[in-house]
């Protein structure tokens, strides 16, 4: 008997039932986590006293729905890729070309008002960052689970899968902190949105594949 | 493997020996004959760690495929970091047509590599020459000989794994 005859032999002996991956059961568990959040956060009384005024803008239309827009397919792209044979490039593309723009596109509904001011009051660096920073920190939850799923699951792209599960967590808590931030100027959130979004998906691609093994 | 995930062992051990046969075919082609059966086992490994993610519903052989791909990758990145000299020595073999027709798949992936580091992983690692009769051959010296066969298995290795379509 050769040692993988003797490695068939012990591996099928024995064998129990295993608990099939659920993807909808991922999912699932990523929108409890998300509206967790979102109920934190209503709960403190955190969200923007005018959210009933400007729920209509335009401005907002663009931010939450092209959150919600990221977020739905990134998350998509991540759980898709967390299992073989799946995890193409294609995929993790699409996704980041779409990521650029819809960020971009908020350039396009700046009001006539906004676009008059000097660009550094526009962009506020100092409020800026705060904003970025609480993105990263509503994404990190989103990305430990994230990291569990693909950990769990058998990414054969583990570098890709990271990327992705990075950008999902990043827009998805994007989209959760819309309710309370509340900047109205689109060039201000392009930039804030976006770096908080790159530092998150950055983080997830060189933390994520470390100590990995199929 | 559906029915492997149910808990029978006597299909699972029938599934295992039929996968084992493919993927010794598959190492087969694409690595040293030293590393083959290391290959093989890590990989039935991982399928065995990894069965709960195969979905029924689809075909077991795709799954399977990115597993042994995926394993390829590993194994050529363990190659490249092992010392070059002790290799030489495990894979010289007395069988110098076995040493040379096989890993034909992966000979046949070196022409994207520049001709020295190429060269390089030809004879050290696919025809178990020494280091010192590789640099008698090539003219380099022992160093850049190490240094061609590490940066082109590393070359070799982001190839295979950034391709989507190669298996």
């Amino acid at each position: 008997m050769t040692s993988t005859d003797a490695l068939i032999l012990t591996l099928s002996t024995n064998l129990g039932p295993v608990r099939r991956r659920s993807v909808s059961r991922e999912i699932g568990a990523l929108v409890v986590l998300a509206a967790g959040e979102l109920a934190l956060i209503l709960m403190a009384g955190g969200m923007r006293p005018d959210m009933g005024g400007v729920i209509l803008a335009p401005f907002m239309a663009w931010k939450i729905g092209g959150l919600a827009l990221l977020a739905g397919v990134s998350c998509a792209v991540a759980i898709r890729s967390f299992a073989p044979p799946a995890a193409s490039r294609r995929d993790l593309v699409y996704a980041l070309v779409l990521t650029v723009f819809v960020m971009a596109a908020g350039l396009f509904v700046t009001t006539a008002a906004e676009s008059g001011q000097p660009l550094i009051e526009r962009l506020s660096p100092a409020r800026g960052l705060g904003c970025a920073t609480a993105i990263v920190v509503l994404a990190l939850p989103l990305m430990s689970l994230l990291a569990v799923l693909m950990r769990r699951a058998a990414p054969v792209h583990p570098k890709r899968s990271a990327l992705a599960s990075g950008l999902a967590a990043a827009t998805s808590g994007a989209l959760v902190f819309t309710v309370c931030c509340p900047a109205n100027d689109p060039l201000y959130i392009v930039v804030w949105y976006s770096a908080g979004i790159a530092a998150v998906a950055a983080a997830a691609r060189w933390l994520l594949p470390r100590g990995y093994r199929l | 493997m559906a029915a492997a995930q149910d808990g029978h062992g006597g299909a699972y051990r029938r599934l295992l020996n039929e996968t084992s046969d493919w993927l010794h075919r598959y190492f087969r082609r694409r690595l040293p004959p030293g590393d083959v059966d290391d290959a093989v086992q890590e990989a039935l490994l991982a399928i065995h760690r990894r069965r709960h993610t195969f979905d029924p519903r689809h075909p077991f052989g795709p799954w399977m495929a990115a597993i042994a791909k995926r394993k390829w990758v590993d194994q050529l990145r363990t190659i490249a970091r092992r010392p070059t000299e002790e290799l030489s020595d495990e894979l010289a073999v007395a069988d110098h047509e076995t040493a040379v027709t096989s890993a034909t798949t992966l000979a046949s992936l070196l022409v994207q590599l520049r001709p020295a580091q190429a060269q390089a992983i030809m004879m050290v690692k696919l025809q178990g020459y020494s280091i010192e009769d590789a640099c008698r051959e090539t003219g380099l010296t022992a160093s850049a000989v190490k240094m061609n066969i590490h940066r082109g298995l590393a070359r070799l290795t982001a190839l295979i794994e950034d391709a989507d379509d190669f298996h």
